[in-house]
């Protein structure tokens, strides 16, 4: 299980970017959602040894994260936002570095390397230098060092950034194919709803929300979302988009009215959180 | 990491090599024309110096590449290494990238007939140290910069300062003794004073012994401190 009792972190600039989190996470997979700067990025950096918290305390299997970092670090991998492979390296060879550096030996990270590249649809891929492959190639061969890896906990921090939609289902289906427990943070709310069963909102790096995607859009039961760009009653305003949420049948009312309709899906907690979606 | 990235490097991308070797082969021209010959055996010497120094000043750049660019660096904090096995693998791997310069600068040094086993030792050594302490330096650039476009203006500074005009390619009695201990805060400057020394180009400096061991622990400490394995 993943811990943290009151973790915070303030910046040497002063920026706060997590205030009094705890929370726990023993799920399969759970997503952290939230936009650019909620403390996604800093929650996860700081579980998987790569920062360390101004204040509070975290653990992962019980392993306190600032006294137990390198045990911790033989359980879990963790690919940074926006990575980029060594470009004049080929896939295969940037795996097989990674998983040396993770304490196997040459003959097994050739094995493992190939195995996982293969697993991740990578197979055509395995020797030219990855500079030359797209962005959601260059994305599944960090999924492959992190399957490859065997490790106990996978962080992937924004997996599928700036990806096109087809790579990232790509990426998605390369993910499901990890094992152990995976904590993804994006601020995709359909990545959060395709591969998570909990989700956790976190904006001005406090926890807003937790659940899964079912309890969260629970509120929202038999609703849908209209959207208008002119005023629509006691509507929320993010940008210049109007939204409302009407129940199902209400909804037909507003047929031919100049406005969209659309499936609740987890955009919507923001909505009503007052934190400006990001689309 | 030296033999993915170094010798990967060398094969995929031949102009590391040629970086690295442009410099002092151009130098040591100039200084042939200019002494008419007198001065090629500092040149020749200079040059193993100037080599491992540029080449180690330059990792700052990938250094700071895989840290805030690539967030190579942040993958790799997840795995069994630590701060010194990863600045030594990516040290080695300039190492890689300086091998065919100094091939060809031992080529010159045995036509000049520089070597003996004893000086070629110590030579050796004297690199290593080199090597340990501009490549410590690297890392801790690479680590202050807050932008990779920043470290590209900073080494090309730092080359000229800590490679350049320390007495690497001229007679290190050229100049005043106040100046060299003042040069000596780039460690190519001991580096150079001692490789001199132990051919017999110009007397033997003992001081400059400690001076490249101390500037070595300490670059390298700081490297370690400044490098952002975990950051703060």
């Amino acid at each position: 299980m993943i811990r943290t009792e009151g973790l915070s972190k303030v910046y040497s600039d002063g920026t706060r970017a997590l205030d009094d989190v705890s929370i726990n996470i023993d799920n399969r997979f759970t997503a952290i959602i939230g936009r650019n700067g909620a403390g996604k990025t800093t929650l996860v950096r700081i579980l998987s040894t790569q920062l360390e918290p101004s204040s509070g305390r975290a653990f992962i299997d019980d392993l306190d994260i600032i006294k137990n970092a390198d045990r911790i670090r033989k359980k879990v991998v963790s690919i940074p936002q926006e990575a980029s492979p060594i470009g004049i390296l080929t896939p295969s060879e940037q795996v097989k570095l990674y998983l040396i550096a993770r304490g196997m030996t040459s003959s097994e990270s050739s094995l493992a390397a190939k195995k996982s590249l293969e697993d991740v649809g990578l197979s055509e891929s395995l020797d030219k230098p990855t500079d030359m492959l797209s962005g959601g190639t260059k994305r599944k061969v960090f999924v492959a060092m992190a399957l490859a890896s065997n490790a106990e906990i996978v962080f992937l921090d924004e997996p599928t950034t700036g990806l096109d939609p087809i790579s990232r289902l790509e990426v998605w289906a390369a993910v499901r194919k990890l094992d152990g427990r995976i904590i993804l943070t994006t601020h995709y709310m359909e990545e959060a709803e395709n591969l998570s069963k909990d989700v956790i909102m976190i904006d001005s790096g406090t926890i807003l929300e937790r659940g899964s995607v079912a309890e969260l859009l629970n509120r929202f039961k038999d609703k849908v979302r209209i959207e208008s760009l002119n005023v629509i009653g006691d509507a929320f305003k993010v940008g210049d988009i109007y939204i409302k949420y009407v129940n199902e049948k209400e909804a037909a009312e507003y047929i031919n009215k100049g406005v969209t309709i659309r499936r609740i899906s987890l955009d919507d907690l923001f909505v009503i959180r007052g934190v400006t979606v990001e689309h | 990491m030296a033999w993915f990235y170094g010798f990967k490097t060398i094969r995929r991308a031949y102009s590391y090599v040629i970086a690295s070797l442009i410099t002092p082969l151009t130098l040591l021209f100039l200084i042939y024309i200019i002494s008419d010959g007198r001065l090629v055996t500092y040149a020749i010497t200079g040059g193993f110096v100037a080599i491992i120094a540029s080449n180690g000043l330059a990792s700052a750049g990938d250094a700071a590449f895989f840290r805030l660019q690539l967030k190579i660096q942040d993958l790799f904090v997840t795995t069994n290494i630590g701060p010194l096995d990863y600045m030594l693998g990516l040290t080695f791997s300039f190492i890689v990238f300086s091998i065919p310069g100094l091939v060809l600068y031992a080529v010159l040094g045995a036509w000049y007939h520089l070597f003996s086993l004893t000086n070629s030792l110590i030579l050796i050594g004297i690199l290593l140290l080199l090597t340990f302490a501009t490549s410590a330096i690297s890392f801790i650039i690479a680590g202050l910069v807050g932008h990779v476009r920043n470290v590209w203006g900073i080494i090309s500074i730092l080359s000229v300062v800590m490679t350049v005009l320390p007495p690497t390619f001229y007679p290190y009695r050229l100049i005043p003794q106040y100046l060299l201990y003042l040069l000596a805060i780039s460690p190519a400057t001991p580096a150079a004073v001692l490789a001199q020394g132990v051919f017999n180009l110009s007397p033997f400096d003992p001081v400059m012994i400690p001076v490249l061991l101390i500037e070595t622990i300490a670059y390298v400490g700081l490297a370690i401190h400044f490098t952002r394995w975990r950051e703060k």
